[in-house]
């Protein structure tokens, strides 16, 4: 006890000494006292380098009088939460007798805390001894919290991102699995409702409805076409009508297996919304099987079947040089009604022309008619 | 040709079996499931099979096929969805796209027939134009 009232009293008498040696009047003095920056100053040269001056901003920063902080080490002001890392590092800079500035919690007499930007450096006699240290601190916990505010804001921000980018994501997940499925119903539907049909055909002996199920079901079966082709495409919201027509006439006349039918095609991509497709395909369908009815598949024959953009139009041609049988007027009147109808649907024009043998039936619509005004 | 048909929907196999009698062929048996498919693969020793991917089992068509391509026998898939093969096709000569019309159908079995009754590979046949109902491996990887 005695050695430490020792102590207590040499770092006092030191600090003492070191206030002697300036006038009152000394502008250096009165600054290092009024500043509102917390200062101190201790001497190396005493055991366990002691406070021997500390001015009032600094115990207003930490609560401990001048009096309670005078002989004593600065280490008191760390508590169990302070970072050892940086007190080591503090301390090594001591031992050798270089400046370091440090972030490091620091405890108050109440035991609250509060963040330390501190600065200490040794000030050295005319001799090179380091005679002092210099500490100076500053209370940054306000801009600390802040930048942990901040920091723990942009983290609950990016939480929420990754939370609905996951929600997003398995939302799309759930969606594209039930295009999938639906996708697959109404192709199976599809093939259904045409099995049903061959079936009944196949079962019937009436030459007549016989030939109304095979009707029926050629239209039903491009509609099927429709949908295989709709979502073979990368892009389900758009239909390619040129590829369509190309594999629709190669399936009607390949089926036909006649050896004296010649084929040629003058198609090009045309892409028209997923929403167009089915009247289209259905006037491909019908322009194509009128010329089968008409003597394609009694008597072979050209056909030549056209798909592609012109001069702002959209046409679809085909042109056939078939001997011509007697058609059945009920199954004229069908595909009349179906070609009438669809092209009423898209504001197209129908144009029949016979001359020396050749019939061509031209559907010609504006292509505006088929763009993607209604796409979603 | 006899046929084996893998095909889960009954109707469907019903009115392909009919077709394929109608073209000529055989059919040796309709399978529901990949167990049952295998059973009667063995029994029947079928020159030729259609292989819905979708069976009652799940999607177990792929692995129908593996093993009939194992045990030497040729088929095509039948699908609604060609994403569903895989990138090798599984051996399967090709597949035919769901809904498949008539049509389509008929000309894609005139070229399976002429495929299979040619000797194993293609370079044998007198090189017959695969019709647009028939996706080949090789136009798949080349779309």
């Amino acid at each position: 006890m005695t050695s430490d009232r020792n102590a207590r009293q040499d770092a006092q008498d030191a600090g003492d000494r070191l206030l002697a040696e300036h006038a009152s009047e000394d502008p250096f003095a009165a600054a290092f006292k009024a500043t509102r920056m917390p200062m101190l100053i201790t001497d190396p040269r005493q055991d366990d380098n002691p406070i021997i001056y500390s001015n009032r901003a600094f115990s207003e920063l930490t609560g401990y009088s001048p009096e309670e902080l005078v002989g004593r080490n600065c280490r008191f002001l760390q508590g169990p939460e302070t970072d050892k890392a940086a007190i080591g590092r503090i301390r090594k800079a001591i031992e050798e007798q270089r400046p370091i500035s440090e972030n490091v919690l620091n405890y108050r007499k109440d035991g609250s805390t509060f963040w330390n930007a501190l600065f200490v450096s040794p000030v050295m006699d005319a001799s090179g001894e380091v005679i002092y240290f210099f500490a100076s601190q500053l209370d940054f916990t306000e801009i600390r919290n802040k930048e942990m505010d901040l920091a723990s804001a942009r983290q609950s921000a990016e939480q929420k991102v990754q939370e609905s980018t996951a929600d997003l994501r398995a939302a799309l997940e759930a969606k594209t699995l039930l295009v999938h499925e639906v996708d697959h119903r109404v192709k199976n539907n599809l093939l259904t409702i045409a099995s049903i049909i061959r079936l009944q055909s196949r079962l019937t002996k009436n030459e007549i409805a016989q030939r109304t199920l095979r009707s029926v079901l050629d239209r039903v079966e491009a509609l099927g076409m429709v949908h295989r082709k709709l979502f073979t495409m990368d892009d389900v919201a758009r239909f390619d009508i040129a590829e369509f027509a190309r594999e629709l006439v190669t399936d009607v006349v390949g089926g036909l297996k006649r050896d004296d039918i010649t084929m040629s095609l003058d198609v090009s991509t045309v892409l028209v919304p997923a929403i167009k497709a089915s009247p289209l395909a259905l006037i491909v369908n019908e322009l194509v099987g009128d010329a089968v009815r008409r003597g394609l598949k009694d008597g072979g024959g050209e056909i030549h079947v056209e798909v592609k953009r012109l001069n702002g139009h959209f046409l679809i041609a085909v042109s056939d040089t078939v001997h011509p049988v007697p058609v059945d007027p009920e199954e004229q009147e069908m595909g009349q009604l179906m070609l009438e109808t669809c092209a009423r649907q898209l504001g197209a024009k129908i144009e029949r022309q016979e001359q020396t043998g050749r019939t061509t039936v031209r559907v010609t619509l504006p292509v505006e008619n088929i763009a993607e005004a209604g796409k979603h | 040709m006899n046929i084996l048909i893998v095909e889960d929907e009954a109707l469907l196999a019903l009115e392909l079996q009919s077709e394929l009698e109608e073209a000529g062929h055989q059919v040796v048996g309709q399978a529901m499931s990949s167990g049952d498919a295998m059973e009667l693969a063995e029994r029947t020793q079928p020159e030729f099979a259609f292989v819905d991917i979708q069976l009652l089992d799940g999607p177990t068509g792929v692995d129908v096929g593996r093993k009939l391509a194992e045990h030497g026998i040729p088929f095509v898939f039948m699908t609604g969805n060609l994403k569903r093969i895989p990138e090798d096709f599984a051996g399967a000569i090709g597949a035919i796209e769901k809904p498949y019309s008539q049509n389509g159908l008929q000309n894609a079995l005139k070229y399976i027939e002429i495929i299979v009754k040619g000797g194993a590979t293609k370079e044998e046949s007198d090189d017959p134009i695969p019709p647009p109902s028939l996706v080949l491996p090789s136009i798949r990887l080349g779309a």
